[in-house]
């Protein structure tokens, strides 16, 4: 499929809630054709950074931008750029056929969109039933189908692997593979180095609310002292222990 | 305004079986007060007008109107849902723009409200009609009169969902915010009726200026009665309902500007 790359930068972006500086000039950029892991532990900024990317939360400083365009300003923003945020943003009393059928008309988007993403996610069988019942699972599918339904050239996924069980997880890996191969810029967040280390291309690494590291996998461990290594050392205060202690811990 | 937009709110309202019970909840309540205000009010004690007075029409027919609680408790969980689920989410990412969702959420949901007044309106004319044949008395107001009165419940209640939806926007917390509308419009109109000198600001509450609309004064009349009082005057039905909308339009601003300015987290 020809696709026109779309890229998704930040620069200096800063946001306070209040007293708390949930990110702080962050800059990094994900291209078009591969897949940006957005890592970090929990708390370090990632949820509120995406959530700047999209318009939902207005930054204290700095931009987000998609294409050069703040989000608000995209012509067609479901066509440009799909999002999966938190693992339910549905009504439990509908089902998920009903979401995205709603979601679809609201975007303007024509409903035959959601039977191919229902399809492209696995999702058929259990469409006409109330996402109340529906596994964590099945809601990041559902999540998965609405950032689908524009085709956008952007997937901006927060924690798409968030209780998927391993066969999902492989599932997801093969899926987002597909996207990114089609020319689509995919930004995927985890907390979890190992749940993304063999689907993704490049990371951006960031610890309370800052950017510590931005690179392909190889760049980011040179020494080859392994990555989740380099991951803890990224995100704690304190210099990484010596390694034969760290073995030796493990050995027990 | 965009219509595209109305259609998925309505579309959203149908989606649930919410609607079903609080229609039917409107119904048999409306229903009920008539028939027990029409049957009872010969027996009662201090009498009531009966409803072959015009008096007493009209106190049966205002009565319903203080039920404008249902619709505007939907109103109420129609906005807050949006952010209990966090629906609002997909709807601000499909519409960054934000302000067509929720002026697109105010009309339907003033549409709805007026579709809730119609249920009751209807339960209500039937309610009389019952009443009358059973009591087999003439009803004291004719057929055009009681429509005018049943035109103004509609009207009220209309007004009650947008401030529902605008309450919804202000509190977003769902329990909190069906706290806030309650307290609102039932206790704090009733307690500052029978506040001396506050009670002068209750033509202007929600709950006066719909008794101005409904000429309904039996509410002011007794709590009058009851504390020795002198009670405020109400409104003339003009400005009962301009009050009326004066509150529907401070609930649209509400409704368009906050959820537009604040962050979706
Ligand atoms: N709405 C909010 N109000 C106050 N603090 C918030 C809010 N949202 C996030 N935070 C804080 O900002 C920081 C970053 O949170 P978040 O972006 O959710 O991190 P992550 O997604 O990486 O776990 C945390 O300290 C969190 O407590
Ligand atoms: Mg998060």
């Amino acid at each position: 499929m020809e696709r026109t790359g779309v890229t998704i930068r930040v620069e200096g972006l800063t946001k306070h809630f209040g007293k708390v500086a949930a990110v702080q000039d962050l800059s990094f950029t994900a291209g078009p054709g591969v897949i940006t892991g957005f890592l970090g532990p929990n708390g370090s900024g990632k949820t509120t950074t995406l959530r700047c990317l999209l318009g939902l939360v207005r930054p204290t400083g700095g931009e987000a931008v998609i294409g050069g365009r703040p989000y608000a300003r995209l012509a067609d923003p479901l066509r440009t750029a799909g999002a999966s945020l938190e693992a339910s943003n549905f009504h439990p009393a509908r089902s998920g056929r009903a979401h995205l059928r709603i979601q679809c008309r609201t975007a303007g988007i024509p409903q035959s969109r959601v039977d191919d993403v229902l399809e492209l996610t696995g999702l058929t069988d259990a469409a006409n039933r109330a996402t109340r019942g529906y596994s964590l699972g099945m809601r990041q599918r559902l999540n998965l189908a609405t950032a689908l339904l524009g085709d956008p050239s952007v997937l901006v996924l927060d924690e798409p692997s968030n209780g998927l069980d391993p066969a999902g997880i492989a599932w997801l890996r093969g899926f987002l593979r597909r996207l990114a191969d089609e020319g689509r810029t995919v930004l995927v967040s985890s907390h979890i180095l190992s749940e993304v280390q063999q689907t993704v291309d490049r990371v951006v690494v960031v610890y309370r609310g800052r950017g510590v590291a931005e690179g392909t996998l190889g760049e980011l461990d040179p020494e080859g002292e392994g990555l989740e290594r380099v991951f803890l050392r990224l995100t704690s205060d304190t210099p990484a222990e010596p390694a034969a202690r760290t073995s030796g811990r493990e050995d027990r | 305004m965009t219509p595209r937009l109305v259609v998925v709110e309505i579309e959203k309202f149908f989606s649930t079986r919410a609607w079903f019970w609080t229609a039917l909840l409107l119904a048999v309540v409306a229903a009920g007060a008539v028939a027990v205000m029409g049957l009872a009010a010969p027996y009662s004690d201090p009498p009531l007008p009966g409803i072959d007075t015009d008096q007493g029409v009209r106190a049966a027919v205002g009565v319903t109107a203080l039920l404008a609680a249902v619709p505007a408790l939907v109103g109420v969980v129609g906005m807050t849902s949006e952010y209990q689920h966090q629906t609002i989410t997909p709807a601000f990412l499909a519409v960054p723009r934000r302000s067509p969702v929720v002026v697109a959420k105010v009309v339907a949901y003033a549409v709805i409200g007026a579709g809730y007044g119609v249920v009751a309106a209807a339960m209500v004319a039937a309610s009389l009609a019952g009443s009358a044949l059973v009591l087999d008395v003439p009803l004291g107001a004719g057929a055009p009169e009681i429509a005018g009165m049943l035109l103004r419940v509609v009207m009220a209640m209309t007004v009650y969902t947008m401030i529902g939806v605008g309450v919804g926007a202000l509190v977003r917390h769902q329990l909190t915010a069906i706290a806030v509308l309650g307290g609102a419009l039932y206790f704090l109109d009733q307690v500052l009726l029978v506040v001396p000198g506050v009670n002068t600001v209750y033509p202007y509450l929600p709950g006066g200026a719909t008794a101005a609309l409904t000429n309904f004064t039996l509410l002011a009349e007794q709590a009058g009665s009851e504390t020795g009082l002198a009670m405020p005057d109400l409104l003339s039905p003009g400005a009962g309902a301009a009050v009326l909308a004066g509150y529907a339009l401070a609930a649209v601003a509400v409704a368009v500007v906050l959820p537009v300015r604040r962050d979706v987290v």
